[in-house]
């Protein structure tokens, strides 16, 4: 049996300075989830090398770990059946953090996430915006110094991603000093949130820089949206459409792309 | 054995998912007192089955003390822990694949192996109640259990763990990289409760079939089980079912942790990791 391989990820080279938040953008399949998990280490590179933190993401796999958070926008990576505490608490064992410590930084981060009434209440009751709030928290549970988030407003509406976005500003980058990196569909979230950006499509990078200086280079009227299209040949309004299946499925010829 | 596989798992740990397990299992409270209960009635099958048979299987009952009850309970019991090694290590893996679970514990400082390992660990707490409740109905019923080895049976029933923990670590290999189809579970599945003694003494067979016998862990297992349990055997009496489970743990542990490494870095590279 032949096994099917692709190259999802090709000659990627992308530098993020210690305590900025850098932000990927790109359609589905553009290889933005693979390279969050290759640097946290969830998937290993068939060839090249990725640090984090200056630990080798192949070699030094469980000292990447140790230093870093991961943010998921999937709501199923929690027991449903528990409660977020016990959550918290599940997961604070996972990183070695037991007993009164555990205790004390899970009762912060439930304050700081605005989480604290509910925190002994099942997790399936939540909101879409509670449970990404107690995603956050669970990300900060090691106190890492990076932070990866995968399109973490992805599921919220607009209220919620609003104030999610307000959270990650206050709290994760402006008290904390985490460095972020996060991938998103949402250009008005990356112009609002991160200071550099890389675009991506097809497994490569095809810029990156400062959003007001990619932005500046096509002149001064340009948008992000200009930008990534000038860089991929695609409009972004269609990638965004790919995201937006109920509304738009039937405008759309075959199925719906990877996440990317 | 949960303890030597990594530095990484430690007893606080361990704890920990055992009072997850716990909490997911009592959300679900009916399903669990409800397997308990019916354990009764399977337990309750061969009783009728050993009166039917009456003193006719004597003579080849002869060596486990005679009564066929008593032989078929620690048969089933003892048993019950090479089934849950078999399910338990590839199903935490699937379970956590399926909740979306999986990938949050893999970026923690946790380890795979100590992950799929502790995960299981719920399974075999909950095994070990189910054996209970079998000799504790089964001594009810009149099985002979009374002359007991308790050193010689707890010997037994650390290495009957090994060996059958490591038979399902190596399955939790191949659901790992296949996904469905695992040919150690299928094999074990299906040769053990026949070649194993768990119903009838291995001695039964002719010359080349007793041949596989010796060749499962399970004949090991349950034959030392029986001379501890029913005959009160020494340690001597012991020692060679002791010494052949050994001789697989000592087999069977390395090679399922080295194949399952394996698979944990053929996942890995191939991005499946967390797919079903």
């Amino acid at each position: 049996m032949k096994r099917d391989e692709f190259t999802s990820l090709n000659s990627v080279s992308i530098n993020v300075r210690e305590g900025e938040v850098f932000g990927l953008i790109g359609p589905n399949g553009a290889g933005k989830t693979t390279l969050i998990k290759i640097l946290c280490t969830l998937i290993t590179p068939t060839s090249g090398r990725a640090y984090v933190n200056g630990y080798d993401v192949i070699k030094e796999s469980s000292d990447v770990r140790r230093s870093i958070g991961f943010v998921t926008t999937d709501e199923r990576s929690f027991y449903w059946r528990l409660t977020g505490r016990q959550n918290l608490e599940f997961f604070a064992a996972l990183h070695n953090i037991r007993g009164n410590e555990a205790r004390e930084r899970i009762g912060e981060l439930l304050r700081s996430m605005d989480l604290s009434e509910r925190a002994d209440e099942l997790f399936m009751g939540y909101s879409a915006g509670m449970k990404q709030r107690l995603a956050i928290a669970r990300g900060l549970l090691n106190e890492p110094s990076v932070l990866f988030m995968d399109e973490p407003t992805r599921s919220l509406d607009p209220g919620a991603a609003r104030s999610l976005r307000e959270l990650i500003k206050s709290y994760i980058v402006n008290e904390q000093g985490k460095t972020v990196f996060l991938s998103s569909h949402n250009l008005d979230e990356v112009e609002d949130l991160c200071q550099r950006i890389a675009i991506f499509d097809r497994g490569k990078v095809r810029a990156t820089g400062t959003v007001n200086g990619l932005k500046e280079g096509l002149g001064s009227e340009a948008t992000l949206c200009d930008v990534f299209s000038s860089f991929t040949g695609k409009q972004f309004s269609d990638e965004i459409a790919f995201i937006k299946p109920r509304i738009e499925r039937s405008h759309r010829h075959g199925g719906f792309g990877r996440r990317g | 054995m949960i303890f030597m596989i990594s530095p990484d798992l430690s007893f606080r740990k361990a704890g920990s998912f055992i009072k997850r397990s716990y909490l997911l299992q009592m959300s679900y409270k009916l399903e669990f007192f409800l397997r308990l209960f019916f354990a009764f009635f399977n337990i309750l099958t061969y009783y009728f089955v050993a009166k039917l048979i009456g003193t006719s299987a004597a003579p080849y009952l002869k060596p486990y003390g005679g009564d066929y009850f008593s032989f078929v309970l620690i048969g089933i019991a003892f048993s019950t822990y090479l089934m849950v090694s078999l399910r338990s290590f590839s199903e935490s893996i699937r379970d956590e694949q399926m909740m979306g679970t999986l990938e949050a514990m893999l970026v923690t400082p946790t380890d795979t192996t100590a992950v799929i390992t502790l995960s299981a660990l719920w399974s075999f707490i909950v095994a070990s109640l189910r054996v209970f409740l079998y000799l504790l109905i089964g001594i009810f019923l009149g099985a002979k259990i009374a002359n007991i080895n308790v050193i010689g049976a707890g010997i037994l029933l650390v290495l009957t763990v090994i060996c059958f923990g490591s038979i399902g670590i190596l399955s939790a290999s191949f659901i790992m990289i296949f996904k469905r189809g695992d040919p150690i579970n299928m094999l074990f599945m299906s040769t053990s409760e026949l070649f194993g003694g768990v119903f009838f003494p291995v001695e039964l067979f002719p010359g080349a079939l007793q041949g596989i016998s010796h060749l499962l862990p399970m004949t090991y297992s349950l034959n030392g089980m029986r001379h501890a349990l029913l005959q009160g055997y020494s340690l001597g009496g012991l020692a060679p079912d002791i010494l052949a489970l050994i001789i697989f743990s000592l087999i069977l542990l390395p090679l399922s942790l080295l194949i399952f490494r394996y698979a944990v870095v053929r996942v890995k590279e191939e991005g499946t990791l967390v797919q079903y």
